[in-house]
């Protein structure tokens, strides 16, 4: 048959190649920023705009859509023109999908900074925003399917599989985990609640990872892989195994982002056992790559771009190992809620995504530019440093991770938690985050290596917009003919119907997963006692949504003892029925804050301390780590967007009265003078409008609804025990670190009170300060003034110690 | 959407929605299997070198 002419559009290529490339560099900066600030928290600058719960969605947005992104659409670009032998589609829907991705990149950037954010990972962005990416996402499908319909090969390549499952999936996830109810332009509520909200979210954010930083990366390894080391992939029927079986098993592990939580025992179970699965097709895929380079190490010598390649599948089978593990339950007590996570995702974020990017560049722009690689010795420099980047950021991040972990669950022999201040167990990694950030800058170093590499190879060459090819047309080869053709052989040139069958297995795992929570009443239990937000404590808990404060706080208590010691009563499903989103969080880089409004429990802190705390951290403990909120006390509560609030909230089953948007900012005020009343107390003068004043009462409503009514410590009118101080330097030393790291948050280090905060130095005690006394204080607290009983958390003896410390060494 | 959540509601223990997935999968699983395996391993290998047909594939040269 006579070819037919027709003309490759490298210029989407070329534009997609140069987005990557600057949205690489832009995503690792900003990943070096988070890893400065939590290091050093001057690096948040003091500014709202840059605090680490803003920069850290900014980061991973960046880095996942807009650098792997951008890859992958060039990647695609590149190979299905080449592989189905056409042009794409259309060029209107290429230009559009190209800028309006760009759009939604820059509004990410700029909205996040501005403190916009639905706090979902990876989905924190608002609901105009979702509305522009379906839109993108569409025109991407759209394009990449018209091309397919007008191919002329018989058959779809494997790669084409994975980039329609690509498709299929994130359109899929996308629409379902983002369904909100908006309230302003800016503002939204998710239609999920609680422990159904958080299925949703994790069905998403684990498939965020399977069809966005996996998938793609399949199809473009099974392109590139064999392209760049000239033999065919090592075994197609592998291929169309482990294909159909990893798109079908990744729907459903959602659910280990979740173990121990509040969450019903089937669908914890479901996720782990289609995890534990999912290491058979994830290491089908990685032994096709690397079998293909059987005979072809020679080449891996040789070219950069085949051992990021290299790099890339062992990062990908070793995470996909890894992440399995992960999900076993016991393993997941250590990992979640650690450093483990994050060094999990880096390893396979600069390893397999990172690695495949730079290998696919490395072998693509030489031959979009037709000419040759600059140096192919500064590739392989970029390589070794890219490499070594890789270990010395994950190595500390999983000791990180075992050492707080460790210190987390350690008792003494009395019986107490050995570390019951949560800071101590963060300062003890710092040292772990400042090597992290030389990972860190050394990825980034060998990125800009790469960026002035590619410059100069483009600037050597010049990319053929309009590229001329030819093929022969396609004929159809009709009806199947069962005897002559395998089903799968069909299928593979039916590309609709190949669609069909791929998001008919996609969609099985989402809806046994989501539709029982959503549906069937008894997976979410109620509490009778927990009741919906005040207007005041919404409008707090709408701030830490938007600040990202869940970055570094969780909100749920797993039921292990070491969690219900440090944090009060562990975490039930009834207890989130209003939120809308859920905030449980999966890194504690501050202590968990579920029972923070327990008044009497370990976590509670009075409303003076919050305030002093929002103010400046580092005054109430010079080794916190978390950021300023000093604008808290100067931006006022848009009180507008109250009612509308509380209706969106009775339209999505929260039972606030009829009629109730009516009053609701007189309630808002009365609750925010009770506040105010409360701050005056301790010297404080705040405005009722301060969104510091709604923050503290949100922080007092977390946990509040099923703590026991605060049990008051009766005076002992007996005479109490004779205490004999302790004057041993052993016994003062220990004293001494307790002290450091507890009482230093109010009374200082030097024990002169912070702000207004009792001066233990004076003569000026509530209770007196006779041994006997001092010792009463410190084991009772004084739970109306923020001060818990310590008798809880530490020995007889350790209380003596502190007696001790306070009477001989404070007051000396 | 009542119907759905009226019909689910009537199902006992939904729970053996979890049975039911891994029954699906080693069912679909085997029979992949089993008839992907069967297919001719010559046409495998047509279908395996036809992306490096277009002389796009040489090393990475080097300046």
């Amino acid at each position: 048959m006579e070819n037919q002419k027709f003309y490759y559009d490298n210029k989407i290529v070329k534009l997609f190649v140069l987005a990557t490339i600057i949205w690489g560099v832009v995503g690792v900066i900003v990943g070096l920023l988070i890893a400065l600030q939590l290091a050093f928290p001057i690096f948040n600058l003091d500014l709202e705009f840059t605090t680490f719960g803003r920069m850290r969605p900014l980061h991973t947005n960046a880095i996942i859509f807009a650098f792997v992104g951008n890859a992958i659409f060039a990647g695609v670009y590149y190979s299905l023109q080449k592989l189905l032998k056409a042009r794409m589609f259309n060029d209107i829907l290429s230009r559009i999908h190209f800028w309006g991705w760009q759009l939604v990149i820059v509004l990410a950037a700029v909205t996040f900074a501005l403190g916009f954010s639905t706090s979902k990972e990876y989905a924190e962005l608002e609901w105009p925003i979702d509305i522009l990416i379906t839109i993108v996402w569409v025109t991407f499908g759209w394009n990449m399917i018209g091309t397919i319909v007008k191919r002329r090969v018989q058959h779809i390549y494997a790669a084409i599989w994975w980039y329609l499952a690509t498709f299929l999936g994130v359109a899929m996830l996308h629409v379902v985990n983002s369904l909100e109810l908006p309230i302003s332009l800016t503002k939204s509520y998710s239609i999920y609640a609680g422990a159904q909200d958080a299925v949703v979210q994790w069905w998403y954010g684990h498939n965020a990872v399977a069809f966005f930083l996996t998938t793609p990366f399949l199809g473009l390894m099974y392109y590139y892989l064999p392209k760049a080391a000239n033999r065919p992939i090592y075994s197609y029927k592998l291929s169309i195994i482990h294909f159909w079986s990893l798109i079908f098993l990744y729907m459903w592990a959602g659910p280990h982002h979740l173990l121990y939580q509040a969450l019903p025992d089937w669908a914890q179970a479901l996720g782990v056992t289609f995890s534990i699965m999912l290491i058979a097709p994830s290491w089908g895929g990685m032994i096709n790559g690397l079998l293909t380079l059987r005979g072809a190490w020679d080449r891996v010598r040789d070219s950069a771009a085949l051992k990021f390649m290299v790099v890339a599948v062992t990062a990908y089978g070793m995470s996909t190992f890894e992440g399995p593990m992960m999900s076993l339950k016991f393993v997941n007590q250590l990992t979640h809620f650690t450093d483990w996570t994050i060094a999990h995702v880096h390893i396979a974020g600069m390893g397999w995504n990172a690695g495949l990017v730079f290998g696919m560049l490395y072998w693509m722009i030489p031959k979009l530019f037709k000419t040759k690689l600059f140096s192919e010795k500064l590739a392989n420099l970029h390589f070794w440093i890219a490499t070594l980047a890789i270990l010395i950021y994950a190595i500390p991040l999983y000791w990180a991770a075992i050492t707080q972990w460790l210190m987390w669950h350690e008792y003494t022999p009395e019986g107490f938690l050995a570390y019951p201040n949560f800071l101590e167990t963060l300062t003890q990694i710092l040292p772990m985050y400042v090597i992290r950030i030389v990972g860190g800058t050394l990825f980034l170093i060998g990125f800009l290596i790469m960026v002035f590499n590619l410059y100069k190879t483009m600037k050597s060459g010049s990319v053929e917009d309009n590229e001329l090819a030819e093929a022969p047309a396609l004929v159809l080869q009709g009806k199947r003919n069962p005897l002559q053709e395998t089903l799968h052989r069909w299928v593979e040139r039916r590309g609709v119907r190949f669609s069909i069958w791929v998001f008919i297995v996609l969609a099985v795992g989402g809806a046994v997963e989501i539709l029982p929570m959503i549906f069937i009443k008894s997976n979410i239990p109620t509490i009778e006692s927990v009741k919906p937000y005040t207007p005041l404590e919404l409008e707090g808990r709408d701030i830490y949504v938007s600040e990202g404060c869940h970055t570094c706080h969780s909100q749920v208590v797993r039921p292990f003892r070491w969690e219900t010691d440090r944090y009060g009563e562990y975490s039930k499903i009834g207890e989130f029925v209003y939120d809308h989103p859920y905030q449980w969080g999966s890194r504690r880089t501050g202590p968990d804050l579920a029972r923070a409004g327990f008044v009497g429990g370990p976590m509670y802190k009075n409303a003076a301390w919050h305030y002093n705390h929002f103010m400046n951290p580092q005054k109430m403990n010079e080794q916190s780590i978390m950021p300023k909120y000093d604008w808290f006390a100067r931006k006022d509560l848009n009180l507008d967007l109250v009612p509308r609030k509380i209706r969106a909230m009775q339209m999505l089953g929260v039972p606030y009265p009829e009629g109730y948007d009516q009053i609701a900012v007189d309630d808002l005020k009365k609750q925010a003078n009770e506040i105010v009343a409360d701050l005056k107390e301790s010297n404080i003068e705040v405005e009722p409008t301060k969104q510091i004043i709604a923050m503290i009462a949100y922080m007092h409503k977390l946990g509040r609804d099923i703590a026991p009514p605060p049990v008051e410590v009766v005076e002992n009118k007996a005479p109490q025990k004779e205490i004999t101080l302790l004057e041993s330097a052993e016994d003062l030393d220990a004293a001494g670190k307790i002290f450091a790291t507890t009482c230093v948050a109010c009374h200082g280090a030097d024990g002169k009170g912070i702000a207004t905060f009792p001066d233990l130095t004076d003569d000026e005690w509530l209770k007196g300060n006779s041994p006997s006394e001092v010792y009463q204080s410190i084991s009772n607290g004084n739970i109306s003034k923020g001060m818990i009983p310590y008798k809880d958390q530490f020995s007889e003896k350790q209380i003596t110690q502190l007696t001790s410390y306070i009477l001989l060494k404070l007051n000396k | 959407m009542k119907i759905v959540s009226n019909l689910l509601q009537d199902i006992e223990g939904i729970q053996i929605y979890y049975i039911i997935g891994l029954l699906l999968f080693f069912g679909l699983f085997i029979v992949i299997l089993v008839r992907t395996m069967r297919m001719p391993n010559k046409e495998m290998e047509e279908i395996k070198s036809s992306i490096l047909k277009d002389n796009d594939s040489e090393e990475i040269a080097t300046s």
